[in-house]
């Protein structure tokens, strides 16, 4: 809630965004628009095998067309880690540059630029390569046998050589209390196995990249990124270049998803191209080459449950594998995070997790909105359904008796980083949501016949707002803003933060105008490059308007200081007795003393002042680590239909409620959670990726033409979805703001489940749950196999 | 990217023709392109030679003869799907292109190009087939006309020879009345058959007549079930006759297990869509002449 004495103007409105127009009438130029003068263009050349040894690259036949060419010979031999915001120790170093040995499918081998895109496409198919074709693997269970094929035999870890045994990239094991006396003392306990799938992020955008050299040795870049700064450190890791040399650009990005949370693998290439050529060079991916780039990770889960006969949880025990595709981006942290939201759902006051990442060669899997959260959400909701089922509760009482709500220990991003709760609007959304989507009158489960078939399911969740606690960990959490009063009293704010498309910096722009007490309309958002902007780590864990808009609001705070010490020298008031308001008739920032409100002066006139006096710039720059991760909570209501001949589901109605503290912009808010819907339900009923065992390529060839994701008929009508929020106020955020983002989307595919449970009486254990799986479920339940393990 | 082509805009059907003559085989029909670009940026074809009858408009009228309604080959789908003559004679044309990939294809893509390209889940098959279309092939010697379910051989296979362009598609007149399709794809829209069904049936005092029942995505190419068509051929129609013709209709296909589906989930399909547009059909023949 609110404090009441504070009376927001800009905050809390919707407005639009400031790139909506842009955005919506093309003028936005994002990395494919960008040409240079002398630009050449690039190509990737990418291994039409899962798992091969590169035996010779012959680059002859392209150098004679006039092309540059880029192979494993011409990089430098340094193994790194794409996403560098686990802290060194924790980075698992395995890529280069240029593949060393193809692992998986569309693995970058060899590079040509040339001055046309015909040329390079040309120049690209006169490049040899010899392979020696290797055992594909696939499975991460025929990975991990004795006698499999190693994918690698040893790879980094921070600065020390790892030995890769039996495929495994990483295992992790967390344990707290005695899960042993924990089962012993259940009433009830529940165990069962979940698959999760290795879905592709579907982004607007693919990769892009355009490198320019500069006269001074350095370079400047323009990439698909999250975050311009870890880009800037990579490259100058991977190509020994000072950092001061080397300038890559903010620019608009067409959704990410996650799917850029690493610096993506063409911008080295890129990089290495131009350092090799001296030309300024662009080279953007198709939709193809990007389907073979990234994926979620997919999860096995097998999760068990104990409750007392009062319905509270005792002890619980996760064993997750994930088959992390050819290379390790981060499956340290995938385990953390797995454990750390499933520690953070419900209160288990014994709990075990096992967890293990294990290579095979296909597409490497990448962090994806929710990170982990969607996959443990998806086990632990389900479960938790058919646990209250098993106790006689009602599900949502059942949620209400367990989770961790204030007070309660969250982990933000793995065991290393937690805090306490301070806010916490679950009761009110569960409340909310049962009433509006008619909770008590939903059907019993399994209780119908008929061709159609309707059913109503819940499931709650959460996503973390960013990975600050109070103690340093494995994460990497802080961001840092300059803002500056022009001598007209409007605002240019500087921050590295990285917009997806959900607004992220026009909620920065409202906190910087909400401060300073001058419209938001006055505020701009300045283009931002590393050499002038501090570091902001990126834009994920749904971290943007909480930590970002946490460190603008700290720097706002300081120009604010400074904007009311040189207005007492100007008004005679003191410091401490002046306010700022913004004036609509003025259309500006006011500043004036309550008790002598003819002491004025508008905020353009003071710095206007300040500047023709000589008194210096109203300017301030600011970092800041948020110590705390506070949950940005979400509950999911839906009712589905289903049609039994053909196992088609229909969405009737979705109910999402949020608490993601104070609401910046509400049109925005209602638009992530929009937005979440639609990916969450496509996780949960239609996307999938799957390989062919032998080649290791994608069944839908990389293409969108059997690669589905939800189109706009999949989704119910905007008048069927109700989305509210709850009234919350986060102590520790920007004007008691937290997350959204990737909060909108975890809950969704359980959801689903426990609806489709209550539609049909069947428990569905593996996403997608395709219209084929419901069909085959339903003659395998009349045939009586499906029943739930009572132990 | 493409493979660099030759391109010519063909001006007339005599200009279209004299140029693959001219070019044999390395000549590619450009008409929508929505399936040729596709292949050729793949590199499944290389053609060294477009011949693009986009603008011709010969191709791409639509009218009614004596005996039937001749569509030109390069009406697009879009076009169907505005023909008044199409939706009042012809609506379950209309109805598959509701279902017909997107808007931006259905702008581009052909009736020629989708019979043409023969994949066995082309949309525009199953409805064609069961209202008995033929085709009209022409040479710059001549033209013949063949049945549909002639012309498709097999998957991506036609009797299309080198030198041959697809002219037109003539529909028999009268018409069924009774006309049902049903479609299940990966989802609702823009998505290829895994199952497609079409079925056209006349009746007389509920006696089902002139039953055609054309079936798209579950065997080699689409084709007409004359198993399940003759279990309801010249009989009443009842749900249990519909339900013994679905049978026979999924027995008779041959589906396969791909990315889009299981040949199990298929044959099931077929049952389920097969049925579906029999009751849908024989509902809509029961309706009085207009």
């Amino acid at each position: 809630m609110v404090p009441e004495q504070q009376q927001l103007h800009s905050i809390g409105q919707a407005t639009w965004r400031r790139d909506g127009q842009a955005k919506v009438t093309g003028a936005e130029e994002y990395v494919s628009d960008i040409t240079l003068p002398r630009m050449w263009h690039a190509r990737v050349l990418r291994s039409p095998y899962a798992h091969a040894r590169i035996v010779h690259v012959d680059t002859s036949y392209a150098e004679a067309l006039g092309a540059v060419c880029l192979t494993h010979a011409d990089i430098p031999k340094i193994r790194y880690n794409e996403r560098i915001v686990s802290t060194p120790p924790h980075l698992y170093r395995d890529r280069y540059v240029l593949a060393d040995k193809a692992r998986h499918v569309g693995e970058a081998i060899a590079a040509v630029a040339a001055p046309t895109e015909a040329a390079a496409e040309q120049a690209l198919r006169a490049l040899r390569v010899e392979y020696e074709v290797l055992e594909t693997i696939t499975d991460p269970e025929v990975a991990m046998w004795d006698g499999t094929e190693p994918i690698y035999t040893n790879v980094q870890l921070g600065d020390q050589e790892l030995s890769i045994e039996h495929n495994i990239a990483v295992q992790r094991t967390i344990e707290l209390g005695d899960i042993e006396h924990g089962f012993a003392n259940s009433a009830v306990i529940l165990e069962r196995e979940f698959a999760t799938s290795r879905i592709y992020h579907a982004q607007m955008e693919t990769k892009g990249v355009v490198c320019r050299p500069e006269s001074d040795g350095g370079i400047t870049v323009w990439p698909t990124a999250q975050s311009i700064h870890n880009v800037r450190q990579l490259l100058g890791e991977i190509y020994s270049l000072p950092l001061h040399k080397i300038n890559v650009k903010r620019v608009p990005i067409g959704g990410t998803f996650g799917s850029s949370i690493q610096m993506n693998s063409v911008i080295p290439i890129c990089v290495g191209l131009t350092l090799k050529s001296g030309k300024t060079i662009k080279l953007v991916t198709t939709r193809e080459e990007d389907m073979y780039d990234h994926v979620r990770y997919p999860s096995r889960i097998r999760l068990k449950l104990g409750a007392t006969k009062d319905g509270l949880l005792t002890a619980g025990h996760m064993h997750a594998l994930s088959d992390i595709g050819a290379h390790n981006t981060q499956a340290f942290a995938f385990l953390s995070v797995l454990s750390g939201w499933w520690a953070s759902l419900y209160k288990l006051p014994a709990m075990k997790f096992e967890g293990k990442a294990v290579y095979t060669n296909k597409t490497p899997s990448c962090a994806m909105q929710g990170f982990g959260n969607p996959q443990a959400t998806f086990a632990v909701e389900s479960l938790m359904d058919d646990l209250a089922d098993a106790l006689g509760i009602d599900p949502v009482e059942f949620r209400l008796r367990n989770y961790v709500g204030l007070g309660g220990t969250f982990w933000g991003q793995g065991p290393s980083v937690q805090s306490i709760v301070l806010s916490d609007g679950v009761p009110e959304l569960l409340e909310k949501g049962m009433e509006k989507i008619g909770w008590p009158g939903r059907p019993v489960s399994g209780s119908q016949t008929g061709r159609y078939r309707r059913g109503i399911g819940m499931a709650r969740g959460f996503h973390t707002s960013g990975a600050g606690a109070p103690k340093p960990g494995e994460v990497i959490d802080y961001s840092g803003a300059f803002i500056k009063v022009n001598e007209d009293g409007t605002v240019d704010v500087v921050h590295a933060l990285m917009d997806h498309g959900g607004g992220t910096l026009d909620a920065i722009a409202k906190i910087v105008a909400e401060e300073l007490g001058i419209p938001s309309d006055r505020i701009g958002i300045s283009p931002a490059d590393t050499l002038t902007t501090v570091y902001d780590v990126v834009t994920h864990a749904t971290r943007g308007v909480y930590a970002g808009g946490g460190a603008a609001h700290k720097a706002a705070r300081k120009v604010k200081a400074i904007l009311l010490d040189y207005a007492s020298r100007v008004l005679g008031i003191e410091t401490n007795a002046l306010v700022i308001e913004p004036d609509e008739t003025l259309g500006q920032g006011v500043i004036y003393c309550p008790s002598f409100p003819e002491r004025r002066i508008t905020v353009g006139a003071l710095a206007k002042l300040c500047q023709t006096n000589s008194w210096g710039s109203i300017a301030a720059v600011e970092s800041l680590r948020q110590v705390n991760c506070p949950p940005a909570y979400v509950a999911y209501f839906v009712e589905v239909e289903v049609d039994t001949e053909t196992g088609s589901v229909r969405t009737v109605r979705a109910v999402i409620g949020s608490d993601c503290g104070t609401v910046v912009n509400p049109d925005l808010a209602v638009g992530q959670l929009e937005g979440g819907l639609s990916k969450g339900l496509g996780y949960a009923l239609v996307e999938d990726n799957s390989w062919e065992q032998e080649s290791g390529r994608l069944l839908s060839k990389g293409f969108w033409v059997d690669g589905k994701t939800p189109a706009m008929s999949e989704s119910p009508l905007l008048e069927d979805i109700d989305t509210f929020f709850a009234d919350s106020y986060e102590p520790s955020g920007p004007f008691g703001a937290k997350g959204i983002g990737e909060a909108a989307t975890n809950p969704c595919a359980a959801a689903y489940g426990n609806a489709l449970y209550n539609a049909l009486g069947i428990r569905f254990t593996e996403l997608p749950i395709t219209p084929e799986r419901i069909v085959a479920s339903m003659v395998a339940a009349e045939s009586g196999a499906t029943k739930a393990v009572l132990v | 990217m493409l493979p660099q082509t030759d391109y010519v805009k063909a001006s007339s059907v005599a200009h279209a023709l004299d140029m693959l003559h001219q070019y044999g085989t390395g000549a590619a029909i450009l008409a929508g392109g929505t399936d040729l670009i596709v292949d050729m940026r793949e590199r499944r074809r290389e053609p060294t030679m477009l011949v693009d009858i986009s603008s011709v408009e010969e191709l791409a009228e639509i009218d009614v003869g004596t005996g039937n309604i001749r569509i030109g080959a390069g009406v697009t789908v879009a076009g169907l799907a505005g023909s008044a003559i199409v939706q009042h004679q012809l609506p379950l044309v209309t109805e598959v292109t509701r279902h017909f990939a997107d808007y931006l294809t259905r702008n581009r893509a052909t009736i020629g190009g989708n019979l043409a390209n023969a994949s066995p889940g082309a949309d525009l098959v199953p409805p064609l087939l069961a209202l008995n279309a033929s085709v009209v092939l022409a040479t710059a010697q001549g033209e013949r006309t063949v049945d549909l379910n002639d012309f498709l051989v097999g998957p991506r296979r036609t009797l299309l020879l080198w030198n041959e362009l697809v002219r037109a598609i003539h529909i028999p007149t009268p018409v069924p009345r009774g006309q049902a399709y049903e479609k299940l794809g990966l989802r609702t829209g823009g998505a290829i058959a895994v199952v497609s069904c079409a079925v056209s049936m006349d009746q007389a005092g509920g006696e089902c007549r002139r039953v055609r029942i054309g079936l798209g995505a579950v065997a080699p190419r689409a084709f007409r079930s004359s198993e399940a068509e003759q279990i309801m051929e010249g009989h009443m129609f009842s749900s249990d006759i519909a339900a013994r013709a679905a049978e026979a209709a999924a027995n008779s296909s041959q589906p396969i297990s791909d990315v889009r589906g299981s040949a199990e989930y298929r044959h099931a399909m077929v049952r389920a869509l097969v049925e579906r547009a029999l009751h849908a059909a024989y509902e809509r023949s029961s309706e009085p002449q207009e």
